[in-house]
């Protein structure tokens, strides 16, 4: 009827969209169904006959799963047949879809409504399984001999799959009943939480199918097992921003949470580590290597998987296969580095900046109101059919006064752009002290008073240590003072675990409670308006602002 | 969650409850139904307790219990009919062949009632879905049609067998599935001599534990000169005739299969062997006995006027024309082919535990002597052949009387050594992949290589029990079957928790801290509600730093009078602190006791109300105890026991 892109009447159409047919799609053996679905619409898909899989995690035979925003693919390994219907439109708080800035949304032209859906015959699937019993393989021989089981790296360009792979190598591993510990790097997407965190997380229980990789707690429960991600922030897309030294900081702080955890997590310990990381590490950037460097040392890195870059796994090659490990026994048991080329999948799709902002907003709204999305999955065994299952989150707004807070900011002229939009009002301040010496002047009197921030008994030493070098002096970490800077509007303020007069450094390394989504900012009173997701007073703890990134949400609160 | 009371606690109450419940009593049992219904959030282990203990209480006292399921299930319902219908097949099946036919009377009208909506519902399903009641009759007509395709193919046997020197016994050849009779040879053998020794040496049984007392020595005084062979047959045949057809109306009756096996018997010697006209006369009279009481228990005492043996006074024990038949019916092997073959399409339980049974069933005192090598008969010949009237049997013709006479409430199938036949063999094959090696290189050659379809299978065949809702696998051993269960338990509860949830405002918790996180262990849904609430507690309690980890303190709502809310601790003279609770959406104080009228803080009433001798050792003047203020007399009437201690409490702070 109408072509693609010539659709001037399919907006009138879209209102009046009657769901087509469901349709069924028959997967042969070994193959996948690759679909997008736009952010808006919802398909919805269940699984007739035969096994299949989404990421590794297995979808259970007529369930209805409902999906939105999504670009993703279902695998099978012994054929089956799916059913894909179109699901309803998602009305969003003020109408406006999370990808709305499009417009009205776009129901595509595939099945069930899908934007793009096609059967693949060839997938790297073999491979990717072939690396989880390769993986299982060293983790009997961990639990045989007491070491530590294996530690992966996933490396690779932007959109070349390393998140998929880290789902498929995590969902396998639960599969079996071990218990990996995933720890996601990028700080472009976050895994069980919003964009700009970098987390680590223990995997017992399935991912969810629908949303991501599940939901973070809630107060109250969930029909998949929620996932306790241990959070830091780094409101910057860049990992290299500041040399690096931040990011490297952080790093080496979460490393040593891990390796904690490790080292009393029998069952992590067995498992070991999966890394995903930002596809930026692996654009051939002088600091790159040397930031891989980084994270392979600090999480002694058995194993790195390369997906989709020659030139990567050559530059990997040359530097680590076959080195000893950097694990404390690597001399001892002669623990050696590994490098392993795998293939890019040919679903991979480039996902554009459109998209991306979709998916971080996405993030964002869910981590404050939960998911919008009502999901049948698991309401199978529920006396009362009809209550939904999706669960949907009260955050509480309130107002604080600006005074009592002591807020953080990363004062790091950007790698990409000089310009410096700070508040203008600041701009004077933050030029008198300069990172380093503003910080110390203004905590030194206090220190006394309250305590420093609470810290890893046994691990803050080494911390300390991995920071000092750097210099405490240079972390570029800078406390807002009044008034309030009106930038602050419409962005998050992450509330860190460290005390409100903890040193730049504490405040850096500290891993965070939660966000907080300011609604509004008014300068002349000293108050802003603050959306979080606990009800309550605001732990008086030291706040870092994520002006950079994750940025201006708009439309959040309307 | 009303309770408070961990699962553990409740089960064990419950099944100390169960074990006083040794009769019939209604009272018992709608007491043990209430205390269901009051304690479904532990159904699932009230469940479990009621299956073991319906699998180890001794056979009399698993009517009474399966009756506490019938009253559980109907007047509880969900979410009992839930976890009990999932192992109902083995739990009846295995209750039912131990039991005595009066017993299984009840048992299948019992059974018939779960086949329909519960009386007086509006609920039109019946009580338990049709699918587990439907295993369970099909079973059971099969063991029935079985035990008579048996009892034929025996009868053969016996003929066959009748007089050939060294036969191999009758049941290798049995439709007895052989693998499980040959599993035990010996443990069968065992069993087969002690009948026979009683039919020889015929004494020392004891009357006692006689069911069927009808069945009592008649005289025989009828003689006839002469007999007619061919008119015997015909009365024989006669007699089978009404014998089959009174089988296939009560085929559950042992004196009725007892009576037609022994009349094909005899009419397969008179066809075979040549006897002697005084052996057919006997024989005759018997059968004439038998014709004019067809309702009378085959087996006759021969009088002892005739004295063609030398033997003591033949007295055919009654009881083995009860248990004989009974053990054909529900032959071992029989029966352990038959669970064996549906417990595959069943979601099989655990078999049941023949150590727990075993020391409950009234042991025989005098257990078959294995070195007696000689084989059982029918009663009937065996009183005719201890006259002289047939040949001894020189071979053991079948191994159908294998039971002891002498355990009249125990059911025959539980004999010492055989009874290892019975249970439900539903070995788990598979291993866990953990345990079985899997070898893959991790370097990019060996990756790269073809498909591994053995080791994918790790990932789907081999975990073949899989969870309807979310798709999750597990093994379909013993222990993968316990972890479903808790898996889908844990789906039942959290879809009701969520229900619950759904009318209160919920939120997103505080991330947890690097300490936390690190002590922290992911909890599997097969784990305890109260450990997954707990550690959610932990998680989005973080708001009031007083109540992380440890034990929970006690809190109070805060007063929202305002004088009360500024009265400070009597004890420490501190003011309580009001911090808002996300759990039960108000404002708390922490670490606060209400005693009487009055707010301490727990810590300090604890502390108080703990140490020592209060009065002496304080250094309170004794004195006060009886000093009469208003507080105090207030006090007394909450009843403590130690005055003083609470007198301290109480006169410190004025």
């Amino acid at each position: 009827m109408s072509l693609p892109g010539l659709d001037l009447t399919q907006p009138s159409g879209d209102r009046e969209f009657a769901p087509a047919p469901p349709s069924q799609i028959s997967l042969p053996k070994g193959s996948e169904w690759r679909f997008e679905v736009a952010f808006g619409t919802t398909v919805r898909v269940k699984l007739l006959a035969g096994t299949a899989e989404l990421f590794g995690t297995e979808l259970a035979p007529s369930q209805t799963y409902t999906f939105s925003g999504t670009k993703a693919a279902i695998y099978t390994w012994h054929g089956c047949t799916l059913e894909v219907s179109a699901g309803e439109t998602i009305l969003t708080l003020d109408g406006l879809a999370p990808g709305g800035v499009n417009g009205p949304t776009a129901r595509g032209l595939g099945a069930g409504g899908c934007q793009s859906e096609y059967v693949a015959e060839e997938t790297p699937m073999v491979e990717y399984a072939n690396v989880h019993f390769a993986l299982e393989t060293l983790r009997q021989e961990a639990k045989a001999t007491g070491k530590d089981g294996p530690r992966v790296l996933i490396l690779g360009p932007e959109d070349a799959g390393k998140t998929s792979l880290t789902k498929i190598l995590t969902a396998y591993a639960t599969k079996i009943g071990r218990q990996p510990l995933v720890v996601n790097l990028d700080p472009t997407e976050g895994m069980l939480s919003v964009p700009g965190t970098l987390t680590a997380t223990a995997f017992r229980t399935m991912i969810d199918v629908e949303e991501g990789w599940g939901s973070s707690p809630m107060s109250g429960p969930s029909a998949v097992p929620v996932k306790l991600p241990l959070v830091y922030f780094y409101p910057m897309q860049n990992p290299l921003e500041a040399d690096g030294s931040v990011y490297k900081a952080i790093v080496s702080r979460l490393a040593l949470s891990v390796t904690g955890r490790m080292a009393e997590d029998e069952d992590a310990r067995e498992t070991g580590i999966i890394v995903d990381t930002p596809g930026i590490l692996s654009q051939g950037k002088a600091g790159n290597v040397e930031m891989i460097k980084h994270i392979v040392t600090e999480f002694a890195i058995t194993t790195i998987l390369v997906i989709g870059s020659e030139r990567l796994y050559s530059i990997m090659m040359k530097n680590f296969d076959n080195k000893p490990t950097a694990s404390a026994s690597a001399a001892a048991s002669d623990e050696r580095v590994s490098v392993i080329k795998l293939s890019k999948s040919g679903g991979c799709v480039d996902r554009d900046a459109t998209f991306m902002k979709a998916v971080n907003e996405s993030q964002i709204r869910t981590y404050f109101f939960g998911n919008p999305i009502p999901s049948t999955a698991s309401a199978a065994l529920s006396l009362s059919a009809s209550s939904t299952t999706n669960v949907t989150l009260s955050p509480h707004a309130q107002q604080l006064d600006w005074g009592a807070l002591s807020i953080y900011n990363y004062t790091i002229a950007s790698l990409d752009d000089d310009e410096d939009e700070y508040d203008p009002s600041q701009l004077g301040a933050g030029d008198a002290f300069l990172p380093g010496g503003s910080n110390d002047m203004d905590q030194t009197p206090q220190k006394e008073e309250s305590p420093a921030a609470p810290t890893l008994p046994g691990i803050a030493g080494p911390v300390k240590e991995t920071v000092s070098p750097a210099g405490a002096s240079t972390v570029p970490l800078k406390k807002l003072t009044a008034p309030a800077p009106a930038g602050l509007a419409n962005s998050l303020l992450a509330i860190t675990h460290a005390g409100p007069t903890a040193s730049p450094a504490e405040v850096r390394d500290a891993s965070i409670m939660g966000f907080l989504y300011v609604a509004d900012v008014d300068g002349e009173k000293g108050k802003i308006r603050v959306l979080a997701p606990v009800g309550g007073r605001v732990p008086g703890r030291a706040i870092v602002w994520g002006k950079k990134w994750p940025g201006e949400v708009v439309g959040l609160v309307g | 969650m009303s309770s408070g009371l961990a699962s553990d606690e409740v089960a064990e109450d419950y099944k100390n409850s169960l074990e006083d419940l040794t009769t019939n009593d209604r009272f018992q049992i709608s007491n043990l139904t209430v205390i269901a219904k009051e304690n479904t959030e532990h159904a699932m282990a009230i469940s479990r307790v009621l299956e073991n203990h319906i699998r180890t209480t001794p056979p009399a006292q698993k009517l009474p219990a399966l009756y506490v399921v019938d009253s559980i299930v109907k007047n509880v319902g969900t979410p009992y009919t839930l976890f009990l219908g999932r192992n109902l097949y083995q739990t009846f099946m295995n209750a039912y062949t131990l039991v005595d036919s009066q017993t299984r009377r009840k048992l299948d009208e019992m059974l018939k009632t779960w086949k329909e909506p519960v009386p007086g519902s509006l609920d039109t399903r019946p009580v338990f879905p049709p699918e587990v009641t439907r295993s369970i009759e099909s079973a059971l007509i099969k063991a029935r049609t079985a035990a008579l395709q048996q009892q034929q193919a025996r009868t053969q046997q016996d003929i066959l067998t009748r007089g050939r020197v060294g036969t191999p016994p009758a049941w290798t050849n049995s439709p007895t599935p052989p693998q499980s009779m040959s599993r035990h040879p010996s443990a069968a053998n065992q069993a087969l001599p002690g009948h026979y020794q009683r039919n020889g040496a015929g004494h020392g049984y004891p009357s006692s534990g006689e069911p069927y007392p009808r069945a009592t020595p008649t005289p025989q005084a009828q003689q006839r000169s002469e007999v007619d062979l061919s008119a015997l047959n015909r009365d024989i045949e006669a007699l089978i005739a009404t014998a089959r057809s009174d089988f296939a109306n009560n085929p559950l009756e042992p004196s009725v299969q007892q009576r037609l096996k022994a009349l094909l018997d005899l009419q397969g010697i008179l066809q075979r062997q040549e006897l002697t006209q005084e052996q057919l006369k006997l024989v005759r009279d018997q059968v004439s006995a038998l014709a004019p009481r067809p309702a009378i228990a085959a087996p006759q005492t021969i009088p002892p006027s005739v004295p063609a043996v030398s033997t003591p006074p033949m007295v055919t024990p009654p009881t083995q024309t009860l248990s004989q038949p009974l053990q054909q019916l529900l032959n071992p092997g029989t029966l352990a082919g038959l669970i064996k073959a549906t417990a595959a399409r069943q979601q099989p339980t655990p078999p049941p535990q023949i150590h727990n049974i075993l020391p409950q069933i009234p042991t025989n005192p005098s257990v078959p002597q294995p070195s007696v090598s000689a084989a059982p008969e029918n009663p009937l010949i065996a009183a005719l052949r201890a006259q002289g009237l047939l040949p001894p049997a020189s071979a053991p013709p079948a191994p159908f009387t294998a039971a002891p006479p002498n355990v009249p409430s125990a059911f025959p199938l539980i004999v010492p050594g055989q009874v290892r036949v019975t249970p439900p063999v539903a070995t788990p094959q598979t291993q866990s992949t953990s345990d079985s090696h899997i070898s893959v290189q991790m370097n990019t050659a060996s990756i790269k290589m073809c498909p591994r379809q053995m080791l994918i299978s790790s990932l789907y065949e081999t975990r073949s029990n899989r969870c309807g809702t979310c798709g999750q696998r597990f093994f379909a051993t013993e222990d993968g079957k316990e972890k479903k269960a808790r898996h889908l338990d844990w789906h039942f509860r959290t879809n009701q928790r969520m229900s619950e949830a759904a009318r209160r405002a919920q939120n997103r918790s505080w991330y947890v801290d690097e300490r936390d996180w690190i002590k922290s262990r992911e909890a599997g849904d097969e784990q305890d509600l109260a450990e997954t609430e707990a550690s959610g507690e932990g998680v989005a309690g973080s708001d009031s730093t007083a109540a992380k980890k440890g034990p929970p303190k006690p809190w109070i709502h805060a007063p929202n009078d305002a004088t009360l809310r500024n009265t400070p601790c009597p004890i420490c003279q501190e003011k309580f602190e009001s911090t808002w609770s996300e759990d039960v959406q108000d404002w708390i104080w922490q670490d606060a006791i209400k005693v009487g009228s009055r707010v301490y803080h727990a810590s300090c009433y604890a502390e108080v109300t703990k140490d020592g001798p209060p009065p002496a050792s304080r250094g309170t003047p004794s004195g006060r105890t009886g000093t009469p203020d208003s507080v105090l007399g207030k006090r007394k009437a909450e009843g403590t026991d130690s005055p003083g201690q609470h007198v301290r409490i109480k006169t410190e702070p004025m």
